[in-house]
C-alpha cells in the first residue's frame, strides 16, 4: 500500500483490541526492550543508534531526536535527577495523530518511553496528555496500570537493574501547554507560561532538573529503530528526514483521516490516494502542508514532497505533517480569520508583540472580512507579522501566527483586495456581516 | 561562602568595561550609565524577559550582529553590546507600538504622568503615532486592591513585576495574571483585597500608572515636587527614601530611595504613608503659661524662663526624643551635663509592626546613635517617674510629648513644671512653657540606624516662619557658663 515502504507505525492499531496488554505482548510489544535489558547493551550504543537513524522530532520543529538526547549531561558528573516530558498536548488545528497512538497503542508508546529512559538513564516519564482526549488518556494510563502490573513499568523492570517510573499528566485546554517549556510550567502546576531560554530543558527543565522533551510519534519510533536498526529507518524517506509519518489531512477532502505514509512522499499522492482527492470534485484552492501555524500554499504547489526540506522550499513548514485542504470555494481570507483568531486566544499573554500582535492580526482579518478593512490593512498585517517574528518573543507562538499572515498577504493578495473592493468577502453566498459578532469564547 | 565572581570584559557602546557575570546585559549596561529601556525587568525581581523592551544589539566574535532582550542575555568575555544600534531602536519602536495598542493614553488624568517608562520610552524613541485603527480594550478602570492600592487594568501593560514583587520579596503571593493573552489582567487571588504592609511598593514598581497609591491619587502632578533624599523615621532600619514635597509646603509623597545596606529598594507602608504625620497641624514658635492657659509669645522668652528655672532648682530633669539626630545629641549631652541631669531618651515599647523584612518594630529612628553617645534608654513608665520626682522637667526633641505619652503628661497635676520642646504643643496643665521645633522635614542631621548605618534626613522644606531648628535651641538652653566652655 505504501510506496516503497512498510507499515509500522499504525500496523498494530488495526488488532483487535490492540490497546490491552495481552494483544500487546502478543504482537511482540516490549519485546525490544526486553532484549535490551537482557542483553545489558550499553544505553550510549541505544542513543546511538537513534541518533544514527536521523530521527527527526515530530512534534513540530523536526529536530533530529537522537541528537536532543546526546544534550543530556553525563550522569556520572551530573547527579540530578533526570526527566523525559512526552508531549501528547496536541493541540495544533489540523493535528491528530498522536491521538491515534495513544488510543490504539499505548504500550508502543510505553516501550518507547522506557527505551528512550534507558539510553538517557532516566528517573522517570511523564506524559503530558492533552485534557479533550478522554480516551486516549484512559487508554494510556490503563496501559501504564497493565504494564506496571506485569513488572515493564516501575522498579527493576523485567528482573532487571533498570527502573523507570511512567506518570500521566492531563492538560486543561490550553495551546500554549504544548510548548515545551509551557508544558514542564504547567506540569510543575504552574500557569503554562513559557520560559524564556536559555536555559534549555537538557540543563533546567522540569523541576530544575535535566530533561528531554519529545513528541508522542518521535518516541515511537524508538523501538522500531531499537530493534531494526538505523540502516532499515534510513531505507525509508529521504535523506534528510528519513522514515515514515503520520499524516493527518482534514478539510476539504473525501476521506479525512490519519495515513502512516513515508516521508518525501508526494503531497498530491497523499491527496489523491490517500484522502480521494479534493471533495465534490472540486479544484484546489489552497493548502496548509503542517498545521495551522504552518503557511497555506496555493494550489499549484501541491506537486510538492512531504519533507522538512522540500516544503520549506516551497516556502511553507512540514510542521506536524498535518494536511489541510481548501477547495476552491473556500475563502482564504476567512481562514486566516480563523487561525488569527486561534492564536489571539491561545497566547499566553506575556510578549508584547504576542499578546497584542495575535490580538491585532485577528482584529483586521475580522475587519477585513466583513467588509471593514483598507488597503493600507494589507501592508498593515505584513508590517505587524514581521514584528511580531521570528524569535522576537519567549516561544515560537507568535511566530505561529505571523507565518499563516505572511503566508495569506504572500499568495492571495488579490483575494485580500478583493474583500477591500467588495466591502466584504466576494466569495460568501450569505451575508459576511452574520459572522461579524462571533466572540471568541472568554 | 560564596567565591566573589571574577569579571569579564565587555564592550558597551564602544567602551571597554568589566562587568559582572552574575547579572544580565541589562544591569552591566546600568552600571555604565547606559540607559536601556525596561518594564519587565528589575534589579530587585528575578528577570522574565516578556516585555521585551530592553532590546539591543550584540555580537559574539565573528557571528553576525543579532538583537536580543538584555535582561535574558548573560554577559561572556568579549561580548559587544551597541544599545544605539538602529536595528535595537528598530525592535524597541516596534515593540512601543505592541504596548501601546491598548494602552488608553489617558496620560492628561494619569497620576503617573512624567514619571512614566511607557512615556518617556515612547517619546524617546520618537514612536509617537500608532497605525491601530481597532478599538481599545475596555478593562476595569478604578479597581480597588484593598485599603491602599487602585488597580487601572486599562493602562496595564502586564510587566508582572507587581506579581514577581509579592511572590520574591515579601514571599506571601497576592497577586496574579488571570486570563489568557489580550485579555490577561492582574488580579488578587479570588479577588480579595490586599494585605500585608508592604504594598506601596507596587506602586513603584508599577512602570505606568496602572497601581496607583489611593494617598497619592490626584494630589499632585509629579513634576510639581520638589525631591529631597532623606531617612525614614518609622522605625530604627531608618530606610533610605525620598521626601516628596509640592510648592515647598506639604509633604505628598514618600518613595524609597535604593540603599544596598538599608532598604534595597524597598520601604513599609507605615514609612510610606507617614506624610500625614511629615504636616502636622496647629505649630507655634512659642507659648508661655499665663493667666488664660499657654499663651504665644516670643520664643526668647520662653527661653529664657526655662533657663531661669533650670539655674532655681536643682534637680533638673532632661528627657531627649529618640528622634533627636546625633547632631542635636552632642548638643543635648553637654546641656546634659551642664543641668547636672542623666543623659537619657525615652524609649516606647514596641510598635507591634515588627517583620521579618525591615520594619524592626522599635519606633526610635536614632537609638543607636543616641546609645553610642552614651544616652540611656528608659521606658515610659521609667521616664513618667523621674517626671516626678523632679523639680524641672525638659522635654526636648520631635514628638517628644507622643512618645512620653501625652495621656500621661495631661494627668500630671500644674505644679509639675515641664518644658516641652516639640514640633507641635501639647495643652497640658504641667507645660509652663512649649517651644517648636523644626520637623525631620525641615532639619538636617543624621540618624543610626539598628546595624549601625548612618542615615541622613535633611531639610525638604523650610520650617514655618518663626519656628526654630533644634541645635540652635538647645545651644540657647545651655546655661553661659556651660556655652563658653
Amino acid at each position: 500500500m505504501i510506496p516503497g515502504g512498510e507499515l509500522y507505525l499504525l500496523r498494530r492499531g488495526e488488532l483487535k483490541e490492540s490497546h490491552t496488554l495481552a494483544v500487546a505482548r502478543k504482537d511482540g510489544a516490549y519485546s525490544v526492550l526486553e532484549a535490551v535489558l537482557k542483553e545489558g547493551r550499553d544505553p550510549a550504543a541505544v542513543t546511538a543508534e537513534v541518533k544514527d537513524s536521523g530521527l527527526r522530532g515530530r512534534g513540530g520543529a523536526g529536530f533530529p531526536t537522537g541528537l536532543k538526547w546526546t544534550f543530556m549531561p553525563d550522569p556520572e558528573k551530573d547527579k540530578r535527577s533526570r526527566y523525559l516530558a512526552v508531549n501528547a498536548d496536541e493541540s495544533e488545528p489540523g493535528t491528530c495523530k498522536d491521538r491515534v497512538l495513544l488510543r490504539e497503542d499505548p504500550h508502543g508508546l510505553i516501550e518507547g518511553c522506557l527505551l528512550a529512559a534507558y539510553a538517557m538513564r532516566l528517573d522517570a516519564v511523564y506524559v503530558y496528555v492533552r485534557g479533550e482526549y478522554r480516551l486516549p488518556y484512559q487508554r494510556m494510563q490503563a496501559a501504564i496500570d497493565e504494564a506496571r502490573a506485569a513488572g515493564l513499568v516501575g522498579e527493576r523492570i523485567l528482573g532487571s537493574d533498570f527502573s523507570c517510573e511512567v506518570h500521566m499528566h492531563k492538560g486543561a485546554g490550553a495551546y500554549i501547554c504544548g510548548e515545551e517549556t509551557g508544558m514542564m510550567e504547567s506540569l510543575e502546576g504552574k500557569r503554562g507560561h513559557p520560559r524564556p531560554k536559555p536555559p534549555f530543558p537538557a540543563g533546567f527543565g522540569l523541576w530544575g532538573q535535566p530533561t528531554t522533551v519529545n513528541n508522542v510519534e518521535s518516541i515511537f519510533n524508538v523501538p522500531f529503530i531499537v530493534e531494526r536498526g538505523a540502516a532499515w529507518f534510513r531505507g525509508m524517506g529521504t535523506e534528510a528526514s528519513p522514515g515514515n509519518f503520520l499524516c493527518g489531512i482534514s478539510g476539504h477532502v473525501e476521506r479525512p483521516g490519519v495515513y502512516e505514509v513515508p516521508l518525501g512522499i508526494n503531497a498530491k499522492t497523499i491527496l489523491q490516494e490517500y484522502a480521494g482527492g479534493v471533495w465534490k470534485g472540486r479544484a484546489l484552492k489552497a493548502w496548509i502542508p503542517g498545521g495551522s501555524s504552518t503557511g497555506l500554499l496555493p494550489g499549484e504547489l501541491i506537486d510538492t514532497p512531504m519533507d522538512h526540506d522540500s516544503i520549506k522550499a516551497a516556502g511553507s513548514m512540514f510542521g506536524t505533517g498535518a494536511m489541510i485542504i481548501l477547495d476552491e470555494t473556500a475563502c482564504t481570507v476567512r481562514a486566516s480569520q480563523v487561525i488569527a483568531r486561534f492564536y489571539d486566544h491561545e497566547s499566553c499573554g506575556q510578549c508584547s508583540q504576542c499578546r497584542e500582535g495575535t490580538q491585532w492580526l485577528s482584529e483586521i482579518f475580522t475587519r477585513l472580512e466583513t467588509g471593514r478593512g483598507t488597503a493600507a490593512d494589507i501592508d498593515n498585517l505584513e508590517r505587524l507579522a514581521r514584528n511580531m517574528a521570528p524569535g522576537k518573543t519567549i516561544c515560537a507562538l507568535a511566530d505561529a501566527a505571523a507565518i499563516p499572515t505572511l503566508a495569506v498577504v504572500r499568495h492571495f493578495r488579490d483575494e485580500l483586495l478583493a474583500h477591500v473592493e467588495a466591502g466584504g468577502c466576494p466569495l460568501e453566498s450569505r451575508p459576511s456581516e452574520s459572522r461579524a459578532g462571533e466572540e471568541v469564547p472568554a | 561562602m560564596t567565591k566573589t565572581p571574577s569579571t569579564v570584559k565587555i564592550t558597551v557602546n564602544g567602551r571597554e568595561v568589566e562587568a559582572d557575570p552574575t547579572k544580565p546585559l541589562i544591569a552591566a549596561c546600568h552600571e555604565q550609565d547606559v540607559d536601556v529601556p525596561m518594564y519587565c525587568y528589575h534589579p530587585g525581581l528575578t528577570p522574565v524577559g516578556s516585555c521585551r523592551i530592553c532590546q539591543v544589539e550584540v555580537r559574539e566574535g565573528e557571528r553576525p550582529p543579532r538583537v536580543v532582550v538584555a535582561c535574558r542575555t548573560p554577559v561572556s568575555e568579549g561580548l559587544v553590546v551597541n544599545t544605539e544600534a538602529p536595528a535595537a531602536h528598530e525592535a524597541r519602536r516596534n515593540c512601543l507600538e505592541f504596548l501601546l495598542k491598548d494602552h488608553p493614553l489617558d496620560c492628561p488624568i494619569c497620576d503617573k504622568a512624567g514619571e512614566c517608562t511607557l512615556q518617556d520610552y515612547t517619546y524617546a524613541e520618537g514612536q509617537t503615532t500608532g497605525q491601530s485603527a481597532e478599538p481599545r480594550q475596555n478593562f476595569e478602570k478604578r479597581k480597588s486592591l484593598g485599603d491602599k492600592i487602585v488597580l487601572d487594568q486599562e493602562r496595564c501593560i502586564l510587566c508582572s513585576r507587581c506579581v514577581r514583587f509579592f511572590e520574591e520579596v515579601t514571599e506571601k503571593p497576592q497577586l496574579t495574571v488571570a486570563g489568557l493573552g489580550s485579555r490577561s489582567r492582574i488580579e488578587t487571588f479570588g479577588d480579595r483585597p490586599l494585605e500585608g504592609n508592604y504594598q506601596g511598593n507596587i506602586t513603584d514598581l508599577c512602570p505606568v500608572g496602572a497601581l496607583t497609591l489611593k494617598q497619592f491619587r490626584f494630589q499632585a502632578r509629579v513634576w510639581n515636587l520638589f525631591k529631597k533624599s532623606s531617612t525614614c523615621g518609622e522605625c530604627s532600619r531608618g530606610c533610605s527614601i525620598s521626601v516628596e514635597v509640592l510648592r515647598l509646603g506639604e509633604v505628598k509623597r514618600i518613595r524609597p530611595r535604593y540603599n544596598p545596606k538599608v532598604n534595597r529598594w524597598w520601604i513599609c507602608d507605615t514609612g510610606r504613608l507617614a506624610t500625614e504625620d511629615a504636616n502636622p497641624e496647629g505649630r507655634v514658635p512659642a507659648l508661655q503659661r499665663g493667666y488664660s492657659g499657654l499663651e504665644a509669645c516670643e520664643v526668647d522668652a520662653a527661653l529664657g524662663a526655662v533657663r531661669a528655672a533650670h539655674q532655681a532648682h536643682e534637680r533638673n530633669l532632661l528627657v531627649v526624643s529618640p528622634w533627636s539626630t546625633v547632631e542635636e545629641g552632642r548638643a543635648l549631652l553637654q546641656l546634659a551635663k551642664a543641668l547636672g541631669a542623666e543623659p537619657l531618651f525615652v524609649s516606647p515599647p514596641a510598635s507591634g509592626l515588627a517583620d521579618d523584612l525591615l520594619n524592626t518594630g522599635d519606633p526610635c529612628p536614632n537609638r543607636r546613635g543616641l546609645e553610642e553617645l552614651g544616652f540611656t534608654p528608659r521606658t515610659t513608665e521609667e521616664v513618667l517617674e523621674l517626671l516626678e520626682a523632679s523639680e524641672t522637667a525638659t522635654l526636648f526633641g520631635e514628638r517628644v510629648a507622643e512618645l512620653v505619652g501625652e495621656e500621661a503628661l495631661r494627668a500630671l497635676s500644674a505644679s509639675q513644671r515641664v518644658f516641652l520642646f516639640d514640633v507641635a504643643p501639647l495643652d497640658a496643665p504641667c507645660v509652663a512653657a512649649f517651644v517648636g521645633l523644626a520637623n525631620w522635614v525641615e532639619r538636617p542631621g543624621t540618624w543610626v540606624n539598628v546595624d549601625g548605618n548612618p542615615g541622613r534626613i535633611q531639610a525638604a522644606r523650610p520650617a514655618p516662619s518663626g519656628i526654630r531648628q533644634p541645635l540652635a535651641l538647645v545651644e540657647a538652653l545651655r546655661p553661659m557658663e556651660a556655652a563658653s566652655r
